[in-house]
């Protein structure tokens, strides 16, 4: 039974295995890939104009929640590098305050795989709780930039219907990448 | 070729200097806004096709749903267009006999037209605003001579001015964005004001007259707005033709009046961008005058300098 599990672990245990081929090689990159290249397609589909109400503010969201779940649960799957030019690619398809959708990701992934052995001991809902947190605090943190841009006060209403979409859409997303996780980025851990 | 600890230090170190690079675009976002939006203009403007591609599928369930609800008030709305139509043949009479007595009018004082604007028709791309900002991306073809500055106009009445032009799009910046500001004229109470937008879809009125208050419904046009002494060629926010409609005053609250614009600031679909050709403000220069010098540059009226005040005096 032992023998079997570490055979089905494969290249996390030491031990003589076969060299990988190169089509198992890319169908191993490939499924490492797929959690950022999610994140990549949303931002596009969701800077273009589809007619979904609050395009914008589902942007914050969809990327916040993607690069939580996938630094704490999968690090390997939502690289740093990723998340940089992601948030880049994010801002400047935005029209927001620049930077800072990319300063909150990079936030996020931070916070996310540092503690990401504490996450994955604590309750779903502490973890949302964090993840709500997180986005309240990064979302006031771009208010605050355009208000400085813009040299006056501004109305905080959108910024925290963007905190509230980005709070509530977690949940889906996270079944989405429960689901994603055992069946497709990996699915030896199943 | 490094040590495992020296790998692992590395690594610990790139996500710092990833967010020292985030905070430095934050800050060039703030001390040099244009040059980012420049680059944002860029984006869209290599994506612009994209998004027409993009928008389709959305518009082609709009035309369906659209058609399919019409379909369930035809009746009605064969009355209601009928009425209108009647109501409309009556404005045509109207309308003709005005034009005929204005062209005889205009005819008997040797009247000098106005140059006719050239203008350009475009689909908006997408909203190009962001959480705070009020702006649209009008995708305006190759070549056709936008230029900063001109005017934005849907089938209702002016929606903007021409902010950034790409090669095949221009961003408009709308006139509820916070930092729209326009000079109007009020047509009853003929008082002038400047319409500041605010984020929300009612951009305000501001310094109105303390003595001339704008009157609750009353239209509200441009206001026609020359160069600056000093400038010329067609600089953004300097020109801007009077005339056009915006909207009608209405009173949110006692003392806080706001415009309801006609055009439509949501989602509008075909927008007109209006070039004017600028107008010669300056008079004809008159042989003999003596220029007179701005009071602020005169000798006699400017600030005495330390070495002018005698020590004692005073």
């Amino acid at each position: 039974m032992n023998h079997l599990l570490r055979e089905r672990r494969g290249k996390t245990q030491p031990g003589i295995e076969p060299e990988p081929t190169v089509k198992h090689r890319a169908d191993v990159a490939v499924r490492d890939a797929v959690p950022w290249l999610f994140m990549a397609i949303c931002v596009i589909l969701l800077s273009a104009p589809t007619g979904l109400p609050g395009g914008t503010e589902l942007m914050f969201g969809v990327s916040v929640g993607t690069v939580y779940f996938w630094s704490a649960h999968r690090p390997e799957s939502m690289p740093v590098w990723a998340v940089f030019l992601i948030g880049l690619l994010a801002d400047l398809l935005s029209f927001g305050p620049p930077g800072t959708l990319l300063l909150s990701l990079l936030i996020v992934h931070g916070v996310a795989h540092t503690w990401r052995y504490g996450l994955s001991r604590i309750n779903f809902i502490w973890g949302w709780g964090l993840m709500s947190v997180l986005a309240l605090s990064l979302t006031l943190f771009q208010w605050m930039v355009a208000c400085i841009g813009a040299l006056r006060p501004m109305s905080p209403v959108p910024s925290l219907f963007q905190a509230a979409l980005a709070a509530g859409i977690y949940p889906t997303l996270s079944v989405l990448f429960v689901w994603t996780h055992r069946t497709i980025v990996n699915p030896e851990r199943a | 070729m490094f040590s495992i600890q020296v790998q692992q230090a590395l690594a610990k170190l790139v996500l710092p200097f990833l967010i020292l690079i985030a905070c430095s675009i934050v800050v060039l976002g703030l001390a040099r806004r244009p040059l980012v939006d420049r680059w944002r203009l860029d984006a869209a403007d290599r994506l612009a096709p994209a998004y027409r591609l993009a928008a389709w599928p959305g518009e082609a369930v709009r035309g369906l749903y659209g058609d399919a609800s019409g379909l369930g008030h035809l009746a009605v709305e064969n009355a209601h267009l009928r009425d209108e139509n009647a109501k409309l043949r009556r404005w045509y009479d109207v309308a003709v006999a005005l034009a005929n007595e204005n062209a005889r009018l205009k005819a008997q004082l040797h009247w000098i037209p106005d140059n006719a604007p050239s203008f350009v028709t475009g689909h908006v791309v997408r909203d190009a605003g962001g959480l705070y900002g009020r702006a649209l991306l009008l995708s305006v073809g190759d070549g056709q001579g936008v230029q900063l500055g001109d005017v934005a106009l849907d089938a209702g009445g002016l929606i903007g001015r021409v902010t950034e032009v790409g090669a095949h799009v221009a961003r408009i910046l709308l006139i509820n964005d916070q930092a729209s500001r326009i000079p109007v004229t009020l047509t009853a109470s003929r008082g002038a004001a400047i319409l500041a937008g605010d984020g929300s879809p009612y951009p305000r009125l501001l310094y109105y007259a303390q003595d001339n208050h704008p009157v609750e419904g009353e239209r509200v046009f441009t206001s026609a707005q020359a160069l600056p002494v000093g400038q010329s060629g067609h600089a953004p926010f300097t020109s801007l033709p009077g005339g056009l409609p915006i909207g009608t005053v209405h009173y949110i609250r006692p003392g806080d009046p706001v415009v309801v614009p006609d055009g439509s600031l949501v989602h509008p679909d075909i927008v007109r961008v209006f070039h004017y050709d600028q107008q010669d403000e300056t008079g004809p220069s008159a042989p003999g005058r003596v220029p007179v010098q701005p009071p602020a540059l005169a000798p006699e009226l400017s600030a005495p300098s330390s070495a002018d005040v005698e020590p004692g005096r005073g």
